[in-house]
């Protein structure tokens, strides 16, 4: 299982943050996710894992700096 | 003999201390050091409803003060420095910010930059909507105001520390009858008067920690201009701050929005970017990803090395605790660095508290010098502060010597025999506490990038050319820690900023380059006028901008723009309203913006400067001025020539590939000049035009002079 907003969502072997969130279809153009502490951006979002049990925050990174 | 120790009584003036009504003491305070004449000028409505307070009511008096020939270092210059209506209000997120503002030793025109601590409200709440000071002291001299006792007081120091950092805890100590918490500091060091990159560090008293703490007015050379007049420090001296202390039309209103705004900040930033936990240090590994961390000059934006210095490695050197530079903020993103012992300088040895390093420090002294070693980041910006230097300023200006260096423009005959190659960090610091002392080479570099164009063109023999394409300076003013080659928006971010290339006025690289949501010049131009305008907004009130977009609603995303995150700029409004009692819509603030940054851009004209070409930015902003640069992302380049620009670049070699990417980065640039002056309001020279001064009622006779005489009536 992996924890998202608060939700439950089934974990799969080899799931990357991409995969995620299709699943999720969320408009919203994420370009940065929090995967427990660590921060993956973009452009690897295919290439990153998520581990099971993981805790993911979507980050809307928009205006910043 | 003065009750204070190493302090010579010079005058004193009792006065009365004016009530605040809805975010007023409708009074400033202007010193004139050079006859200690201290005097109090009335606030009327026009100037409050003209100007709103913090940068408004400094640009007011700057105005008045200065002629258009005015240098920096006249007597006649002004340092102001204001709070705003809503400055002092506790507990509401961000509502401590003092701004400054004065003529720059390095853009020789207006420059201003907004800080943290205590002082704007301390002042306010003392009975001064701004404090202006003019003149030059032959002695070190020491500005007390005193809200409690209310009385001012003007002090020869002597033999105080020249130091910021011990200075203002001995001060603080002094003052502070027993109750630090009443003090704050304004102060600068030694590096401030040997240079024109000094900084002022406004501090803030950590009662948990017990110690005294400091945030930096950087930018552009205000430190230098206070210590070129004799100043040593400014102490203000008040009591408990509570949300009645600004008198605001409606304080129910101001708990309610206030207890909103600080709950979702503590439900929102742990699942957010954590400011409250790493402050803005996650942005490091985030640039890094993005080919957006400036490296070795803004060369580059990407080096593998970038998370040594990155949150993950400040996550655990920071000290543990509340780090709000404001009370009651619970962004609280101002953590310091507890028993840190630097290797070099005068406090080799000994154990000091670092307050830092942010984003911007990280970048500027550690990825852009070739360092990636986080605890040389947190020494240079320990020097940088204790010394009064901006780490900004110093970072770029570094990091154009050591590319410098590098390319041979200069040599070790220049540099007093020191390397500056990219990543030598104990020549790093070494040339910084050079800037302290106003010794060898840093005596150079200590006069900002433009200056060192000039000296390593005329006297070491360097290529102008390359050096303006390499110098990452715009107006005189170093750029901050961005890459801005992939974002033309960003490009006039920078460049179209009224007092330089710093990102307090806008920051599109995320909105343009990553999310594309401003394809054309019009979209870009839009956003060119909005976001600067709410951003000098939050200037204009005593606010900080990060609690509105750096952690947003949940619910933000499905708002038609969510990039202006309109559920807070609603909330600001209701929070304007309450303090000031006067009832807006969130499109008004939009126009007070924009009446004092017409006026400031016609204040630059005035200067001398404030037109078309005065918003240059050198090419290492716009695109890859070398074969190497081009080659490192080849890809990128080759794909925009021959899809964007529709060029067969079959069989061209890189050298032709480069001219041609630069002829048309360039026509875009000046593109989006002409379609953001447009928007503006403004010529295509980049003057506001006699409609859009009359809009804004602006239309002041002396304003109509400064337009009559760059031909615009
Ligand atoms: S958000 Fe950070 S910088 Fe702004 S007032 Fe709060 S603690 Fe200070």
């Amino acid at each position: 299982m992996i924890k998202i907003k608060e939700k439950s969502i089934q974990w799969r072997e080899g799931m990357t943050v991409a995969d995620l969130l299709k699943d999720l279809d969320d408009p919203q153009h994420y370009a940065v996710v929090k995967i427990n502490d660590k921060y993956i951006s973009r452009p690897d979002f295919k290439k990153t894992m998520i581990p099971d049990n993981s805790e993911i925050f979507l980050i809307p990174m928009i205006a910043g700096g | 003999m003065a009750e204070y120790e190493n302090l010579r009584e010079l005058k004193t003036i009792s006065y009365k201390r004016p009530t605040i009504k809805k975010g007023y003491a409708n009074q400033f305070l202007c010193i004139d050091i050079s006859d200690l004449d201290i005097s109090f000028k009335q606030v009327t409505e026009e100037i409050k409803s003209t100007f709103v307070g913090g940068k408004g009511f400094d640009l007011w008096l700057l105005w008045n003060a200065v002629k258009k020939t005015t240098k920096w270092n006249d007597p006649e210059n002004a340092i102001c420095i204001a709070s705003g209506p809503m400055g002092g209000t506790p507990t509401f997120p961000g509502s401590g910010k003092s701004i400054v503002a004065t003529i720059s030793p390095t853009t020789e025109s207006v420059m201003d930059s907004n800080v943290g601590g205590y002082f704007g409200p301390y002042l306010k709440f003392s009975g001064f909507d701004a404090l202006e000071i003019k003149g030059k002291s032959s002695k070190d001299v020491l500005i007390f105001i005193d809200g409690i006792d209310q009385k001012i007081q003007i002090f020869e120091a002597v033999e105080l520390s020249e130091e910021s950092y011990d200075l203002s805890a001995i001060l603080t100590e002094q003052f502070g009858k027993g109750k630090p918490r009443n003090i704050s500091v304004v102060s600068t060091g030694p590096g401030a008067k040997h240079t024109l990159i000094g900084c002022l560090n406004f501090t803030w008293y950590d009662s948990k920690r017990k110690r005294v703490r400091y945030k930096q007015a950087g930018r552009g050379g205000i430190g230098s201009v206070f210590a070129d007049k004799g100043i040593k420090a400014i102490v203000a001296r008040w009591d408990d701050v509570t949300l009645s202390s600004n008198n605001p039309a409606d304080v129910d209103l101001i708990k309610d929005v206030g207890k909103k705004y600080s709950r979702e900040i503590v439900e929102l930033d742990p699942k957010q970017n954590e400011m409250s936990r790493i402050g803005t240090t996650h942005l490091v590994t985030i640039m890094n990803d993005y080919d957006l961390l400036p490296t070795k000059n803004f060369q580059y934006g990407r080096h593998p090395e970038a998370a040594n210095v990155g949150a993950e490695v400040y996550r655990r050197i920071f000290d543990k605790g509340y780090d709000g530079c404001w009370m009651g903020c619970t962004v609280a993103c101002a953590h310091g660095v507890k028993d840190f012992v630097p290797l070099t300088g005068p406090y080799k040895g000994k154990k000091v508290f670092v307050d830092g390093p942010e984003y911007e420090t990280i970048a500027g002294c550690g990825s852009n010098i070739g360092i990636f070693d986080p605890f040389t980041v947190v020494e240079i910006n320990f020097y940088c502060d204790a010394y009064g230097l901006d780490t900004i300023s110093v970072g770029t200006s570094i990091a154009f010597v050591m590319e410098c260096f590098e390319r041979g423009l200069i040599n070790e005959s220049n540099t007093e025999g020191m390397d500056l190659s990219f990543g030598n960090r104990m020549n790093a610091l070494e040339l910084l506490h050079q800037m302290a002392g106003g010794e060898g080479f840093g005596t150079i570099v200590g006069q900002g990038i433009r200056k060192m164009k000039t000296i390593f063109a005329r006297d070491y023999g360097a290529d102008a050319d390359i050096l303006r394409d390499i110098g990452m300076e715009s107006k005189g003013l170093e750029f901050s820690e961005y890459m801005t080659k992939e974002s033309l928006a960003q490009q006039g971010g920078y460049g179209l900023a009224l007092k330089g290339p710093q990102h307090d006025e806008a920051w599109l690289i995320f909105l343009d380059m990553v999310h594309n949501f401003m394809p054309t010049f019009e979209q870009k131009a839009e956003a060119l006028h909005w976001f600067p305008m709410l951003r000098t907004w939050f200037g204009l009130c005593g606010l900080c901008k990060l609690p509105w977009n750096d952690i947003v609603p949940e619910d933000n995303k499905d708002t038609p723009e969510p990039a202006k995150v309109m559920k807070h700029v609603q909330w600001y409004t209701d929070y304007f309203s309450a303090v000031t009692g006067k009832q807006k819509a969130p499109d008004d603030l939009i126009h007070m913006s924009e009446t004092v940054y017409n006026f400031q851009r016609i204040f630059n004209l005035k200067m001398g400067f404030g037109r078309r070409e005065h918003d240059t930015i050198p090419y290492r902003a716009v695109g890859p001025v070398t074969v190497v640069e081009y080659e490192s992302r080849q890809d990128r380049y080759d794909k925009q020539l021959a899809e964007k620009h529709k060029i067969d670049i079959a069989g061209k070699g890189t050298d032709e590939k480069l001219k041609l990417l630069r002829k048309f980065r360039e026509e875009q640039y000046e593109k989006l000049k002409d379609a953001v002056y447009k928007r503006r309001g403004w010529t295509n020279d980049g003057i506001p035009t006699i409609n859009t001064v009359k809009r804004l009622n602006i239309d002041f006779p002396e304003v109509l002079e400064v337009l009559k005489e760059n031909g615009i009536q």
